[in-house]
């Protein structure tokens, strides 16, 4: 007892350079976002008169997020994103679940090189079939089935043209194009290490297959589903490129773009697009934070091969 | 009737035949009244059936235009200011025409103009914002955009030779509508001019010398930034219209003159005279810093576009935008100064010929176009968005501010108008790669030998494939 509390109070100089590291740091990589925080609630005039490198004369306000909220019309562009993120990410899983389970829980003849299929096209870069992409889709029709209304944006739900360009199930599409050969290639990993025994005694009870995948091997993924539900909504979320190519309607594009919105012609309001950005950043932060258990566990999946 | 085999006159009595009715009438411009019933009667038959026929509604005869239905317009209007000007028009259009429908799909406009080449070419709005010069061209000779001559027609009386010029094609035909500009000049502070006493500067020798004096007065003399890489070539452009003329300007920006010519060293050579009375560390700043200067009294002049203004408003002091005026560029005593050519960039309106609807019915996009000619729509856009000049010659020009007028006055003393750098010329050529990375190698010294720079960028011009 005595020794600890000698101890207690001694500092090791080893430990306190580690600590003014990590302190320095942290801090480092909290400045940016700091300074986007100060300066958004900076008004432009404040900053024209005194440069951003000066305490605010007139005090700080929300009056930047108020006009960004109104002017970028962000409700609409979180709409826009969402209208293509959820689904998106949702079929992404069903569909490289299937896979993953097909190719890891049975043995037959070419379920290797299909796993290599799919993750070889996670290594194909988007942009080096962006051209044909475009002309398959202005080539492609589609019916158009009507639309939803909602304020005074108009939500088509296959398509308003009668074309694969220029619609959200098109984008949509083109992500879970993308996203399903990661996807697989991590869920597959993850099925390996579920024992063949449960599945081989499900068989035995007289499940099929479909009710195999469904009740027996998807509640076991939960984990790393939420992981990759996580990523996944992430990479659509910041995504900006398919919706570049794909779409010309700006009331149609994803939030990302609402940004670019703010970038005046001529003036930029930096303040405003601080205030912008940190608002456009809170869904993902939002989506890890109540999956962060989960995003947790799934950092180590596929790390042991069962 | 525009029809090619022309009206068919019958004997002495001078009959016309309508084409397309068997109907003849006679043209000794003495129509009965019964007459005229009876050409209105057909001309309402002859609308009736178009509009059973499909949804295209009435076309008056004779006129390029239609009434009601609908249109749409692909904007880069994205900030706020000119969104809702291009809106009080859109408003206006609509209640002017009939209640035509006008759906506006507004992008980003850098969005706008990165993705321009595909938007054209899959299923473009009917109408498009654009700009005037090569960037027009280039999209008309590509066959993208539908030439308006018919529009035109009706409405080039309203419009000076030089905007004329500047909505031609390489083919002749007329491709877009002209509705604002605004010029570039030098830039100054009223009160900072009239405290020190200096004189405007109406020729090289005494726009040096006030550089010089506005040195010793610790003043920066001409604030400069080129950051993003454009700015500076405004300075180019400036320089070489009123050293070697409009038309070798022109050809410089086309190719058929090359940039080896020792024309172009002259002008290199003049500005090294001008450099070292620019900002400091201009190279890292941006237009709005040296916009900065100039209204917190620390730079005495800017050349730059009207646009300069933007920043002296934004700062929320109203003295400061009642302080700021401009001059035109300082003539160098050359025999092109009198064509007083400068930079104003012109914004248009232009139709997308691969847009899917205006192939069936044109007549209410052409309607949007004559009525963005006029002066009173171009004032109602002008009211809401007050950063650039209505081109119209009936725009009443009694509400502008003293800036705008004069601006104004002195792009119509103007006999040769340029669109800058960046639209008179093909944008691979014009890029940071290319014009703006030289020129920035240019201003890293100056006073150096040009030569192989210039041997460089007509290298650099060669290499590019044909558009």
């Amino acid at each position: 007892m005595s020794a600890a509390a000698v101890r207690a109070p001694r500092i090791r100089p080893a430990r306190v350079v580690l600590h003014g590291f990590l302190i320095a740091m942290a801090a480092l990589w909290i400045f940016p976002l700091f300074w986007a925080i100060y300066s958004s609630l900076r008004p432009i005039s404040d900053t024209i008169q005194h440069g951003y490198l000066s305490w605010p004369s007139n005090g700080l306000s929300l009056i930047n997020y108020q006009t960004v909220w109104s002017q970028a019309e962000l409700p609409y562009y979180y709409l826009n994103t969402l209208v293509i993120a959820v689904p998106a990410v949702v079929l992404t899983l069903l569909l490289a679940s299937m896979v993953a389970f097909a190719c890891t829980q049975f043995s037959w003849r070419f379920n290797l090189a299909t796993l290599m299929i799919f993750t070889a096209g996670n290594l194909l870069p988007p942009q080096v079939i962006i051209v044909p992409l475009y002309r398959i889709y202005l080539a492609t029709p589609i019916p158009v089935l009507g639309e939803i209304d909602i304020g005074k944006f108009a939500f088509p739900i296959f398509s308003d043209r009668g074309l694969l360009y220029d619609q959200y199930i098109g984008i949509m599409l083109i992500h879970i194009v993308f996203q399903t050969g990661f996807a697989t290639f991590v869920l597959s990993n993850y099925m390996k290490t579920i024992s063949k025994e449960i599945t081989e005694s499900a068989i035995v009870d007289g499940a099929h297959v479909l009710r195999i995948w469904w009740n027996i091997v998807l509640p076991l993924c939960r984990p790393a589903l939420a992981a990759m539900a996580t990523l996944l909504f992430t990479f659509i979320y910041n995504d900006f490129f398919w919706a570049l190519i794909l779409m010309s309607t700006g009331s149609k594009r994803p939030i990302t773009s609402a940004l670019n919105n703010l970038q005046g012609e001529f003036f930029v309001n930096n303040n405003l697009i601080a205030a912008g950005a940190l608002l456009v950043a809170i869904p993902p932060i939002l989506v890890y934070i109540f999956l962060q258990k989960q995003f947790i566990a799934g950092l180590t999946l596929g790390s042991t091969k069962g | 009737m525009g029809d090619s085999r022309g009206p068919k006159i019958a004997g002495s009595s001078e009959r016309i035949l309508i084409p397309g009715t068997g109907i003849e009438l006679p043209v000794d411009f003495d129509l009965s009244r019964r007459d005229m019933l009876k050409i209105a009667g057909y001309g309402s038959l002859a609308a009736f059936i178009a509009a059973c026929g499909g949804t295209t509604p009435t076309t008056t005869s004779g006129s390029v235009t239609a009434k009601g239905g609908s249109m749409s317009i692909g904007s880069y209007l994205s900030d706020a200011v000119p969104k809702k000007g291009l809106q009080d028009v859109v408003d206006a259009f609509t209640s002017a025409n009939g209640g035509t429908k006008v759906k506006v799909n507004t992008v980003d406009h850098g969005t706008f103009q990165n993705t321009i080449n595909n938007y054209l070419q899959a299923t473009p709005e009917d109408i498009f914002t654009w700009f005037s010069g090569h960037r027009m061209r280039f999209f008309a000779k590509k066959g993208l955009a539908q030439p308006i001559d018919d529009v035109w027609n009706d409405v080039k009386s309203n419009f000076t030779e030089g905007f004329a010029a500047s909505v031609k094609g390489d083919d002749g035909h007329v491709y877009a509508v002209p509705t604002s500009y605004y010029p570039w000049a030098i830039f100054y502070r009223k009160d900072v001019f009239t405290a020190r006493n200096y004189k405007i500067p109406t020729n090289w020798d005494d726009f040096i010398k006030l550089c010089q004096q506005m040195k010793k007065d610790n003043l920066i003399p001409m604030a400069f930034a080129d950051k993003d890489g454009w700015p500076a070539m405004g300075t180019f452009d400036i320089l070489n219209l009123r050293m070697n003329g409009y038309d070798f300007h022109v050809g410089l920006c086309g190719g058929q003159q090359k940039w080896t010519d020792p024309k172009v060293a002259n002008v290199f050579k003049k500005w090294a005279e001008l450099t070292p009375y620019y900002s400091p560390a201009f190279a890292g700043l941006t237009w709005q810093e040296a916009a900065q200067q100039l209204r917190q009294k620390k730079a005495g002049m800017y050349l730059l576009g009207l646009f300069v203004s933007e920043q002296f408003v934004s700062g929320g002091n109203a003295d400061d935008i009642n302080q700021l005026d401009f001059f035109p560029f300082p003539d160098l005593g050359t025999q092109y100064d009198s064509e007083k050519a400068l930079d104003a960039p012109i914004d248009v309106y232009m139709l997308a010929k691969k847009s899917p609807t205006l192939g069936t019915d044109s007549g209410q996009a052409k309607a949007f176009l004559e009525f963005m000619s006029k002066g009173s729509s171009q004032i109602t856009y002008w009211k809401a968005s007050p950063g650039a000049i209505p081109t119209a010659n009936d725009a009443d020009p009694s509400q502008y501010p003293a800036l705008t007028k004069k601006a104004a006055q002195i792009v119509s003393g103007a006999k040769r108008i340029t669109q800058f750098f960046d639209r008179d010329s093909r944008p691979d050529f014009s890029g940071p790669n290319a014009m703006q990375g030289f020129l920035l190698r240019y201003l890293s010294s100056p006073k150096q030998d040009t030569s192989s720079l210039q041997g460089q960028m007509q290298s650099f011009w060669d290499s590019l494939t044909p558009e």
